[in-house]
């Protein structure tokens, strides 16, 4: 009990550097104007057709992109930049707990302000097309027309109809959430763990890597570069399906009863399993890792 | 002659270049070490080392009898400051150690309130800590370092920035902690510290620690 109130303690220590912190200002602002601009394209399409929209369509209909995935995810890195958050404040925290401890710490700030800022990417995007949503859980005039007359596919937004028949809006929306969070998530423990082994700048390159990887395992690349037959691209949409964790965090890259891509479980275990090593990995290391405080000398 | 700390055959590189080299000294217990240097002559990084937060490339560090970073992470009983004190700017400095003192739980309000007042401050001053002029954050500083009773204190230059008046109350406060039979190991560019407050000093030159005085 002690020790849980020990990582809570430090935890919030690293909340408590948010207050007036410019980073985190512009990481918030950046955050809202990119929920706007990603999701203009949706609501822009329901104004044209003067239609309404349940209020987490927009998000729905936003992340359900991979690319929009991407970039709200990569935003996060201004946020955890200075990972392991070494402030001058640190060494009296240590000298009181274990390296462990610490850690645990630095994990639970990192799940909760991962969660914090997809719940305010949430609550933007719904902000967004507000003057002209409904709360009701059924979908939309805007979303049958998406869906059903393909108009989605022309302006490029995922409203498919698998999606609207197999959901309801806020268990879509629910779903998005979770894959983006645990997407996410994958992407900053990865970066806690290059960060503790190898140090800051490699943090961030290993955030690019990671990012680059899952942009460009994707089937369309591949039928770029090697114009594929339906066939090839349906072989190239599974591998991508399986391989990029880019691809797990989109919503309709997944099994709903007739394909071979990962089911939603199977997303959720992959995603799961592989934060947990990339903590437990960071946990090892925290035991040979050099503390070098800012600030202090 | 009881050893609090020992230091044996300790080596640091950083990127190649060594900044410990063969750093191999006890340090009694009850009494107050100093260590003089220039600035970059090693004298932190020791500290960091027995503190903990560095492992030394090689050689082995014990407190007590454990030995820091295999039989325990950090020093049990231990109270550090290292150089510039680094607290919660928007919060007072009663609520920074509060906040400190809630990870062991081992002093109550009254405790830290007392130690807050041991060290000239007022711990009912609401104002933040980010307000505080750099002798008080000192002040402060010290405070957090001996507020759970620590056996073994680590002070690395603690009357920086502190006032003459300042400079003398803390000096008192240290020769009253060693009465108590701390161990203090404290680093500072002062002379007249070190000669009126140390009973051993050690100098560190190019990651070299030369006995002094023993």
């Amino acid at each position: 009990m002690r020790r849980l109130k020990q990582v809570w303690t430090v935890s919030a220590y690293n909340f408590r550097g948010w207050h007036k912190n410019p980073r985190i200002i512009i990481t918030f602002a950046l955050a809202f104007i990119l929920c706007f601009l990603l999701s203009d394209k949706a609501v822009q399409f329901a104004q044209e057709y003067g239609t309404t929209m349940q209020s987490v369509e927009a998000f729905v209909w936003t992340f359900g992109d991979s690319n929009s995935i991407l970039l709200a995810s990569l935003l996060l890195v201004l946020l955890f930049a200075d990972m392991p958050f070494l402030g001058a404040g640190v060494p009296y925290y240590l000298s009181r707990i274990r390296r462990s401890t610490w850690l645990w710490g630095q994990i639970l700030y990192i799940c909760l302000a991962t969660f914090l800022y997809m719940l305010f990417v949430l609550v933007s995007t719904s902000l967004v097309c507000m003057r002209q949503s409904f709360i009701g859980n059924m979908w939309s005039e805007t979303a049958a027309v998406l869906g059903y007359s393909g108009a989605g596919k022309a302006v490029a937004l995922p409203a498919l109809v698998k999606t609207l028949e197999m959901s309801t809006p806020y268990e879509c929306m629910a779903t998005i959430f979770l894959l983006m969070l645990l997407y996410t998530l994958l992407m900053v423990s990865i970066m806690l763990v290059v960060n503790i082994k190898k140090g800051q700048f490699w943090g961030v390159v290993s955030v690019f890597l990671f990012s680059l990887y899952g942009f460009l395992l994707n089937p369309q690349t591949f039928n770029v570069f090697m114009q594929l037959d339906s066939g090839q691209m349906y072989i190239a949409n599974l591998w991508a399906a399986w391989l990029s964790p880019l691809q797990h965090a989109t919503y309709h890259m997944h099994n709903f009863g007739y394909d071979l891509l990962p089911r939603l479980w199977m997303t959720y275990g992959i995603f799961g399993v592989l934060i947990l090593l990339s903590f437990i990995s960071a946990l090892r290391a925290i035991r040979q890792y050099n503390f070098n405080f800012s600030g202090t000398e | 002659m009881n050893i609090a700390i020992s230091v044996q055959h300790v080596y640091k590189d950083f990127k190649g270049e060594q900044v410990l080299k063969d750093v191999h000294h006890d340090f009694e217990e009850g009494k107050i070490h100093g260590i003089v240097g220039n600035n970059g002559s090693g004298k932190t990084v020791l500290m960091k080392c027995i503190c903990g937060f560095l492992h030394p490339t090689s050689g082995k560090i014990f407190v007590g009898y454990k030995q820091v970073g295999k039989d325990m992470d950090f020093p049990e009983d231990l109270g550090l400051i290292i150089e510039t004190p680094g607290f919660l700017p928007t919060v007072s400095g009663m609520k920074n150690l509060q906040i400190l003192a809630s990870l062991q739980h081992k002093i109550d309000d009254d405790a830290i309130r007392g130690t807050i007042r041991r060290v000239g401050l007022d711990p009912a001053m609401k104002k933040p800590v980010g307000k505080y002029s750099l002798g008080m954050r000192q002040r402060l500083g010290i405070a957090q370092a001996i507020m759970e009773n620590p056996s073994l204190l680590i002070l690395d230059e603690p009357l920086n920035g502190l006032d003459k008046s300042g400079v003398w109350d803390m000096r008192e406060l240290i020769k009253e902690l060693r009465a108590q039979g701390k161990t203090i190991i404290l680093a500072s560019h002062n002379q007249l510290d070190i000669d009126e407050l140390c009973d051993t000093v050690c100098e560190m030159d190019a990651g070299l620690l030369t006995v002094v005085r023993a």
